[in-house]
């Protein structure tokens, strides 16, 4: 909706809360990389960082909640602006999620930075993580041009990120079979994978609330899924 | 009656549609007032037992459309209707309908409370009194407390009933007029903002009243208040420019209109 409000406090007051999450989405995209960075580098300083920086994250979404109840109070808004608070709300509670997510793959970078290194496992998590942080930036992106086409993109790349965790899970395992003691670390890292396949998770969530602020209803359940690790073990599997 | 329809009524109303039963049924009706072509080709059902909220901006056409469906334009010179208008299936234009019989059956509140300069008593007996509802004082002042009590009235009023209308509070004065419309069992209440001069009490009080009456009218409501077409109604209709431009669930209405002038006037973007 191009067209001003009346009462021009109500749009500052929208286009305020909005920028918080963007922000927000920055300072999320930023953790991700960092954690990421810190885990195939082994750099403690790095995983710090990101460990410190959640605080902010926290901060914005509670300010975000804040000004949306206060928008709800004060203005009572309707339709679209409505469904820009609410959704406002879910993708700051989406990017506080991932923030933390970030946070632990951060500390789990710092525990495995003592143990031997997996072959290839800081790589691949990074190029997944790199993946998530596309995902999640071109989720926010579709947010702030109301981009439906993007956002249903992004919904189907959830499937790649699925697939990647997949083949995690299963090198992982391999490593495990091979020489116990791995298992230590690499069950730190299967951690790390998940978390970040929920990112991914996040991220789609974000894409879906795109097409509910545009739309006014949240896409059908039709969006292309990875085979599930969930039965590995089953016999023939 | 049973009382599951009638509950489900003020619940967000999910998926469910309509105005099961049209009460009134109006088809391409035009309104002029001599050169001013004040409605342009309205077609609406409106339910029965249910509230139905016209909202819009100033001079959309949505009281001179309310005023339609009681003939109340009848009274204005220069004023022509056209198109069909029905209540139960009966064309109310019909030459052989007598607008006066019409209104005991399509009620009518007003803006400003307007009792009679009469007391209590008489403001809600006289409807019933010259339409020969009652045959005798008893079965008036049957009437009258009933109908007093559907107003939500009766309590405090109950020992002061020969105290002149007039005397009431602003809020009670548009609950005795209420009182007096439903006095001759109408089928339909016609309500053109009935609410803009009272304080947020008083307001409640009649909100609270449109929740109890809707059992059994059917209730229009024109409304200058987004919120409260959202609080008491139902359906929504929305008027700009003498055009219906969108009839829905409330519910609908208020969190994804399908009509781009609809969303800019119910967020505050066109008045």
């Amino acid at each position: 909706m191009t067209e001003q409000h009346i009462l021009r406090a109500f749009d500052r007051d929208l286009e305020a809360i909005q920028e918080m999450v963007m922000r927000m989405g920055g300072m999320v995209e930023t953790a991700i990389l960092q954690a990421a960075e810190a885990l195939e580098a082994r750099d403690e300083d790095l995983a710090a960082k990101v460990r410190a920086a959640d605080k902010a994250i926290d901060a914005l979404e509670e300010k975000i909640n804040e000004e949306a109840a206060r928008l709800i109070a004060l203005r009572a808004p309707a339709a679209s602006d409505l469904r820009t608070v609410l959704t406002v709300m879910k993708i700051a509670a989406s990017l506080e999620r991932v923030g933390d997510y970030a946070k632990n793959m951060a500390k789990r970078a710092n525990v495995l930075g003592h143990m031997a290194a997996i072959p290839g496992a800081g790589g691949s998590l990074r190029r997944m993580a790199r993946a998530v942080v596309q995902m999640l930036s071109d989720a926010l992106d579709a947010y702030n041009t109301r981009d439906v086409a993007l956002a249903g993109d992004v919904r189907n790349r959830d499937r790649d990120v699925d697939q990647m965790y997949n083949a995690l899970f299963r090198e992982f395992l391999t490593h495990m079979m091979e020489d116990p003691r791995n298992i230590t670390a690499c069950m730190h890292l299967h951690f790390i994978a998940k978390n970040v396949e929920r990112m991914g998770d996040h991220a789609t969530t974000i894409a879906e609330q795109v097409i509910y602020l545009v739309t006014g209803a949240l896409p059908e359940e039709t969006r292309p899924k990875a085979e599930s690790v969930t039965t590995i073990g089953i016999e023939g599997k | 009656m049973t009382g599951t329809d009638i509950m489900d009524d003020m619940r967000p109303a999910g998926t469910a549609t309509a105005a099961a039963v049209a009460k009134i049924a109006a088809r391409n009706v035009q309104v002029f007032y001599g050169e001013t072509h004040a409605i342009r080709d309205v077609s609406i059902d409106i339910g029965d037992r249910t509230v139905t909220a016209f909202i819009g901006p100033s001079g959309c056409g949505k009281s001179t459309f309310l005023r339609c469906l009681n003939r109340m334009n009848d009274t204005i010179a220069g004023a022509r209707v056209e198109g069909r208008i029905t209540l139960d299936g009966e064309d109310i234009y019909d030459r052989r309908v007598d607008p006066v019989q019409l209104r005991a059956r399509v009620g009518m509140v007003f803006q400003k409370p307007n009792p009679f300069p009469k007391s209590i008593y008489d403001n809600v007996a006289y409807g019933p009194k010259i339409h020969g509802l009652a045959r005798n004082r008893a079965e008036l002042d049957v009437i009258v407390e009933a109908s007093l009590r559907k107003a939500a009235l009766w309590a405090e009023v109950k020992d002061r009933l020969s105290a002149p209308g007039t005397g009431l509070s602003g809020g009670q004065q548009q609950r005795l007029c209420i009182a007096r419309a439903i006095a001759t069992s109408p089928e339909v209440l016609l309500m053109d903002e009935p609410c803009s001069a009272l304080d947020p009490i008083a307001t409640a009080q009649v909100e609270e009243l449109i929740d109890e009456i809707r059992t059994q009218f059917s209730v229009v409501i024109v409304t200058h208040s987004m919120q409260q077409a959202a609080r008491v109604s139902r359906r929504t209709a929305f008027f700009h420019l003498g055009h219906l431009v969108e009839y829905g669930e409330t519910s609908q209405i208020f969190t994804n209109p399908r009509d781009p002038r609809t969303e800019s006037y119910i967020t505050g973007r066109i008045g």
